[in-house]
């Protein structure tokens, strides 16, 4: 008996964390449906759709600077979107990447200038970067690998694996959410390029 | 001859045998995903022996991040040190002579180093609520085939809900490293088939998870415009194969060898297929289960590896897992 009273006890604890994961975790066990972006002042400076992108300068994997304003209007290789992706090479990442690499990019070709940066905040130097762009079969024009070797970009645009931040030529954020179908970076090139 | 005569006497300790390789084929049933970017943590099931009226089971999993397959099924090495370690909880109920519960709850310890960043986190992961039925009335273990009936397996048939108690990307998280669950309820449903013929036992299983469609408005801790996702149906099939010796204080140790395969379908996102989704993954393992003479008590060992070759497996990352675990029967 006194086994099954341990086992009530341990059915009750595993009850009770489970409740009290919930009061934490809300957001997965009833997940809310409703739009609680806040709004922003246009024109200041941070890293939410509708605000300015603060500008950067952070290395390619050539060792390259690659400065954010050198590819809006008025910098030195201007562009009319800059598209950034933050990966870590996980599969999730690579297989967005892909799909970037075989169905977006194709379809704008001819299209404006778009710079698509991939923004590698994991690998921790210009070498490694470069040995993971090449180990996954990303070297390549088609994209800018950027080393983000002290997480500095990714903290500035809140990144995480996946994220995709979409800047037009002003400077002003048009996207910034996770890649999903990649769906909305192509409705957002289309609007943008001429 | 003498050890096994005495074991034919004892059906409920066939079973209990039975039971080892009845919880290994169902632990490949587990989420075994690699790495806080994925999302683990999630715990297998728990079958009760037959004629018991409770188990506890707590085991502890290490798992190494070795590598991923890309789309292609290309396979790559990972240069970085990424772990997740899991304590996981069970509990098995009887509720009728066919009919059992059971819960598990892992708790997760995320451990990625990478040359300039190191993130160490831990929480509760996704938890699972399962009922079995078993389709057998009597032990279906024998020493000998004599006669047809004999080679009747145990059948169990199973329901699993699969809670997000875990944190996922859609969670007030900072980022991808704080992950411990996949944020989205699933139904699995089971099928499990077991035969023992002394010292040898086969078992394979399968099942069928549907994930339910949930709402997001947040992603790394931002609100981001309110969509709907559903992740990809699952279907995970295993099959194992054990060898039980019986020490002379009637103690048993099982050997037991497993394959798997899991996979998972593309999600969809507002109801568009997202193609950059899904995946596959092949795994093989190895078991050494020790049980006590009245089978009241049983240690496990396991070695779980994703074979790091290419078409192994695609869109989805390898792993070493290694378990450590001890389940106790209530009689």
């Amino acid at each position: 008996m006194s086994y099954v009273k341990n086992c009530r006890r341990l059915l009750f604890l595993a009850l009770l964390l489970i409740g009290l994961s919930a009061c934490d975790l809300q957001d997965d066990l009833l997940p809310s449906s409703s739009d609680e972006r806040g709004t922003v002042v246009p024109g200041s400076i941070g890293h939410l759709p509708g605000q300015i992108a603060a500008d950067f300068t952070i290395q390619d994997m050539y060792g390259n600077d690659f400065v954010l304003s050198d590819h809006l209007a008025g910098g030195s290789n201007p562009a009319d979107v800059v598209v950034l992706y933050f990966t870590m090479w996980c599969p999730i990442c690579l297989s967005h990447t892909d799909h970037m690499y075989s169905n977006v990019i194709p379809q704008f070709v001819g299209r404006g200038t778009v710079v698509y940066g991939l923004v590698d905040y994991v690998s921790g130097s210009v070498t490694a970067t470069y040995a993971q762009a090449q180990a996954n079969g990303y070297i390549t024009p088609k994209f800018d690998i950027l080393a983000d070797v002290n997480q500095a970009v990714l903290n500035q645009f809140n990144g995480a694996m996946g994220i995709t931040v979409v800047i037009d030529s002003d400077g002003t954020i048009l996207m910034n959410e996770d890649y999903r179908t990649g769906e909305k970076l192509t409705r957002i090139l289309d609007q943008q390029l001429p | 001859m003498i050890m096994f005569n005495h074991l034919r006497a004892v059906p409920v300790s066939g079973t209990a045998l039975s039971l080892i390789a009845v919880a290994f084929t169902l632990a490949l049933n587990s989420t075994a995903q690699a790495a806080s970017c994925c999302g683990g943590g999630s715990a297998s099931s728990l079958v009760l022996p037959k004629f018991s009226k409770a188990m506890i089971d707590v085991s502890m999993d290490y798992e190494r991040y070795t590598g991923q397959w890309d789309n292609d099924g290309d396979w790559n090495a990972e240069a970085s040190d990424l772990n997740q370690y899991r304590i996981n909880l069970g509990y098995a109920h009887r509720l009728a002579p066919n009919w059992q519960a059971s819960v598990t709850l892992p708790y997760v310890f995320n451990r990625n180093k990478y040359p300039t960043l190191e993130r160490n986190t831990n929480g509760i992961g996704d938890g699972t609520v399962s009922v079995w039925y078993e389709a057998f009335e009597k032990i279906t273990c024998v020493w000998d085939v004599k006669k047809l009936e004999d080679l009747i397996p145990a059948i169990y048939l199973g329901g699993t809900l699969t809670v997000p108690t875990g944190t996922s990307p859609y969670d007030d998280v900072s980022d991808n490293f704080d992950i411990t669950g996949r944020g989205a309820y699933r139904l699995d449903a089971s099928v499990l088939i077991d035969k023992t013929v002394y010292p040898w036992n086969l078992s394979v299983g399968a099942s069928y998870g549907k994930y339910l469609e949930r709402p997001v408005n947040k992603e790394n801790g931002s609100y981001v415009e309110p969509y709907h996702k559903q992740l990809g149906d699952r279907f995970n099939t295993n099959i194992s194969f054990g060898y039980t010796y019986f020490t002379d204080e009637m103690e048993s140790i099982t050997g037991t060898l497993a394959y798997a395969v899991l996979t998972e379908d593309e999600a969809r996102i507002d109801g568009v297929i997202d193609t950059t989704s899904g995946f596959r993954k092949e795994s093989i393992s190895a078991t050494i289960a020790w049980a006590s003479e009245n089978r009241d008590w049983i240690y496990k060992l396991t070695y779980n590896h994703s074979p790091t070759k290419d078409g192994m497996g695609a869109n989805f990352a390898t792993t070493d897992i290694i378990t450590v675990g001890v389940s106790h029967v209530l009689r």
